[in-house]
């Protein structure tokens, strides 16, 4: 019972801050906002049951992507026209095609959404089972991914270098 | 729901791309974005009891910060050049 | 020697000098194009003669020589065939002849001038074109020489092309034969689709015949007399000829005197069965044919050119020519054909041998005392000057004392005015001949001291054409041609009250031709002043005559620019700038605009592109709807 009244708090909260986000001006209270709704997600995937993506989502998301974020936003803290003007000139067409959006989806979601057997495996999601099947089942993704980690490293680096010789 | 949440989130990670000025803001709304999907993959993977999703799960992590971690340079990089965070002053690929 | 293709070889013995003087004349020399250009017209004028015996010995059948097949379309064939009738030959023989002598006569006159192969190799174009037309037996043929005459016409009057006058007189000549030639089209699309046939043989029988073709013959007749006014220079078409004598005077003398505008009358003629039942057409003939003839007659009085006063007297006898057509008495109006071809050219011939002894002056106030200096041309321009006036008993005489005995009498259309109105031009004819003779080579010379100096009588090349010509202009009236050509072309019947005016009224045809002599000689004897006091008197009229009536002018105010404002106004600005090319300008616009508007998609604004992916996505989701 608590659990789904926590469920729906913690989904409220992400909603709630995710509509801060669009409205707060200053890039630094976005950025917190932001880490709200992803530390309210965490608390959402915990209490559905899988631990392990609840555990990764705080370290990963809010640990290093948020942090770099912060930096980077206290890196160039340029008040130039955006900080006065928040919104782009396509403010309406942009609200009103979201809202539409969220009506068409969940309309489509609905209609082919089958049915729920909410029984929640839950020890199916226990750290080490999960673990292993993943190493097991998915270790080409894995080794797929962690290519693509090293893409983005040498791109950083490159970027870098342009960088630097741009700037003499 | 869950769902109806995570397509809430989903939306509004849209809407925050298109409607706000601010570089740093719109890269913040694409994580909103990736949030909101993972959202939905979750529910879905505890509903059907199937651990494909976390595992889509986890490596969408992975390459949101893979993208974060080229994004925010070359962000970097720009707004040194142009010296504004106006997305609007970024319209050099016209026409 | 028998030939088996006569007719063909006649045709094209001229042809061949074209060729060779054209392509090799420049080449090998002078010598060798006077021999080829005048030894193959002569051949022909041998030939034309052989067939002439032939065709005396075989009685009353025509000579039929088939040369090919042009085209065989449906049911019907289009053969280039030539016939030799009584008429063709006596066309034939004038063509041939007098085209000789006048290519003789060239020789002398274009020695000094460096185009020397290209003019007679032009005059060769024009010979073989004037067979084609006169030997042809369809129409079609007689088409093809009548546009070939028309294009050599053309070539030779613009022979100069350097000075841009004469070219343009040229391009003048084609133009309006062209405009005439469009009559004479629709007259044969007519003919063609009522009888089948455009073999003139076959037409003449077809209208002879005991039951007349569906077609309105008058209308026929009137359309191919539009293009015979072309040709033949008559009102309103005969704005061309004075212009014409830019060219040479050679040319003048064969294109624009003997045979080319002669054609016209030819056809007329060959078409007799036609115009026998044409009563309509015929009445116009003669109108327009006496009109023209008054109305040059006038103008030719007040001329100052040798050539132009020459011009004018062509068309004022082509007139003739026509009213004896227009009336019925076609072999009369041959006959005057004929006798025309003889002193016409003598003076054309006489005119340039005045002009090759002054150096190039053609102006007649310029002129005077000439009789003594150059005594041969002299007394060979006098002899047809009195041809052409009418003085018994030259060849002139007879002719224009039948057209004038067949205007008054003639049952098919004579009246008394018909005559009247002739016999006023005979006296004119005669007083600006008269006039022409006198100030060119009596009086005292007013010629410049170093033009005196020069005076010389013309090579043998020359003046021995010229008396032959003077001695054929005299006693060429004695061959009753009428008589010889009536089995073809019969005589029309007279008016029985009327017979016995036939003598009064030669009496008076002579005393006219006198009378014409007389008064030139009072006029323009002397010293002259008569003649300007008379100017004086009538000064307006004087200038209009001189002025020709103001026709050109007129036609280039009514017909000229209205045609070049329109085609600048409404065919190249509107027509061809604003709607063609304001089309594709509005097509390249359209495209233009279209891709303008649709750039507009590609502002650089992420946003902007983020926008779109979300209609997009929101579309693809309502789509997907209506699939279930």
């Amino acid at each position: 019972m608590i659990e789904t009244w926590l469920l729906w708090l913690f989904a409220a909260t992400a909603l709630v801050a995710a509509g801060l986000m669009l409205v707060l001006r200053h890039p630094m209270r976005v950025a917190l906002a932001l880490t709200a709704t992803m530390l309210s997600l965490a608390g959402v995937y915990a209490l559905l049951g899988v631990h392990v993506i609840a555990i990764f989502q705080v370290l990963i998301y809010v640990g290093a992507i948020m942090v770099f974020m912060i930096y980077a936003i206290m890196l160039l803290d340029v008040r130039d026209r955006s900080y006065t003007r928040r919104f782009s000139r396509l403010l309406a067409p942009g609200i009103a095609a979201a809202v539409v959006l969220v009506g068409v989806l969940v309309l489509a979601v609905w209609r082919a959404l089958p049915a729920p057997n909410g029984s929640g495996a839950g020890s199916l999601f226990a750290l080490q089972r999960f673990s292993v099947e993943f190493l097991n089942e998915y270790w080409l993704h894995f080794e797929l991914v962690s290519v693509l980690l090293v893409a983005a490293v040498v791109a950083a680096v490159a970027v870098l270098e342009t960088g630097r010789r741009n700037r003499g | 729901m869950l769902i109806a949440t995570s397509v809430a989130l989903f939306a509004l990670g849209l809407a925050g791309v298109i409607v706000r000025r601010n570089v740093l803001v719109m890269l913040m709304c694409m994580e909103l974005m990736l949030n909101g999907v993972n959202l939905s993959l979750v529910t879905f993977a505890q509903q059907s009891a199937s651990a494909v999703g976390a595992v889509l799960v986890f490596l969408i992590f992975v390459v949101a910060a893979a993208e974060i971690a080229i994004a925010i340079p070359i962000v970097l990089l720009l707004v040194r050049r142009k010296d504004a965070l106006d997305l609007d002053l970024y319209a050099d690929l016209k026409g | 020697m028998s030939l088996s293709h006569p007719l063909t070889l006649i045709v094209l013995l001229p042809l061949a000098g074209f060729l060779l003087n054209g392509l090799l004349g420049n080449r090998l020399g002078k010598t060798f194009v006077s021999a080829v250009g005048c030894g193959l017209p002569i051949l022909a004028f041998a030939v034309t003669v052989k067939c002439f015996l032939l065709l005396q010995a075989s009685g009353a059948a025509a000579l039929l020589d088939k040369a090919y097949t042009w085209a065989a379309i449906g049911g019907s064939s289009f053969e280039v065939s030539f016939y030799f009738d009584v008429l063709s030959a006596v066309m034939a023989l004038i063509v041939t002849g007098v085209g000789s002598l006048i290519h003789v006569y060239s020789i002398g006159y274009m020695k000094d001038d460096e185009s020397y192969a290209r003019y007679f190799a032009y005059l060769n174009l024009f010979l073989f074109f004037m067979l084609l037309l006169v030997l042809g037996r369809s129409l079609l043929v007689l088409f093809v020489g009548w546009e070939g005459v028309g294009l050599a016409s053309y070539l030779l009057i613009g022979f100069w092309f350097e000075d841009p006058i004469k070219a343009s007189a040229g391009k003048k000549a084609f133009i309006t034969n062209r405009i005439g030639d469009a009559g004479f089209l629709l007259g044969m699309f007519l003919l063609y689709q009522t009888l089948g046939t455009l073999d003139a043989d076959r037409i003449n029988a077809a209208f002879m015949g005991p039951a007349l073709p569906a077609v309105s013959a008058s209308l026929v007749g009137i359309l191919l007399f539009i293009g015979a006014c072309g040709k033949s220079a008559q009102i309103p078409l005969h704005v061309w000829l004075p212009d014409a004598m830019a060219g040479p005077t050679p040319v003048s003398a064969l294109i624009h005197a003997a045979t080319m505008v002669t054609a016209g009358v030819y056809m007329v003629s060959r078409m007799s069965g036609l115009y026998l039942h044409a009563p309509e057409a015929s009445a116009v003939i003669a109108a327009i044919g006496v009109m023209t003839a008054f109305f040059a007659a006038t103008i030719a009085i007040a001329q100052t050119d040798i050539k132009k006063v020459l011009a004018y007297s062509t068309i004022s006898q082509l007139g003739f020519m026509f009213v004896a057509a227009g009336v019925g008495a076609y072999s009369v109006a041959i006959f005057h054909l004929y006798t025309h071809a003889f002193f016409k050219a003598c003076l054309f011939l006489g005119a340039g041998s005045v002009i090759h002894a002054l150096g190039g002056e053609q102006d007649i106030r310029k002129m005077g005392g000439l009789a003594r200096r150059i005594p041969v041309t002299f007394a060979t321009f006098a002899i047809a000057t009195a041809a052409i006036a009418g003085i018994p008993p030259l060849a002139g005489f007879f002719s224009k004392d039948e057209i004038l005995w067949y205007a008054f009498a003639s049952e098919r259309g004579g009246s008394p005015l018909l005559f009247i109105v002739a016999a006023a031009t005979a006296l004119l004819t005669a007083f600006y001949m008269f006039r022409l003779l006198w100030l060119t080579f009596f009086g005292r010379s007013r010629m410049s001291a170093e033009v005196e100096h020069h005076v010389h009588e013309s090579p043998l090349s020359m003046t021995g054409v010229l008396v032959v010509l003077a001695v054929l202009s005299a006693i060429g009236g004695f061959l009753a041609l009428p008589h010889f050509l009536e089995p073809l072309l019969p005589l029309p019947p007279v008016v029985p009250p009327l017979e016995h005016f036939e003598t009064p009224l030669m009496a008076v045809s002579v005393a006219i031709a006198f009378a014409g002599l007389a008064g030139a000689a009072f006029v323009y004897g002397g010293d002259g002043g008569r003649a300007e006091a008379l100017r004086r008197r009538f000064a307006g009229l004087y200038r209009l005559l001189s002025a020709k009536y103001y026709v050109d002018e007129a036609y280039e105010a009514l017909i000229g620019r209205p045609l070049v404002w329109i085609s600048d106004r409404v065919f190249l600005r509107l027509g061809d700038q604003k709607i063609i090319d304001g089309t594709l300008h509005g097509f390249a616009a359209l495209a233009r605009r279209t891709a303008g508007g649709l750039t507009r998609v590609q502002n650089g604004s992420l946003q902007f592109y983020a926008l779109l992916l979300l209609i997009g996505i929101v579309a693809s989701l309502a789509w997907s709807f209506r699939h279930g």
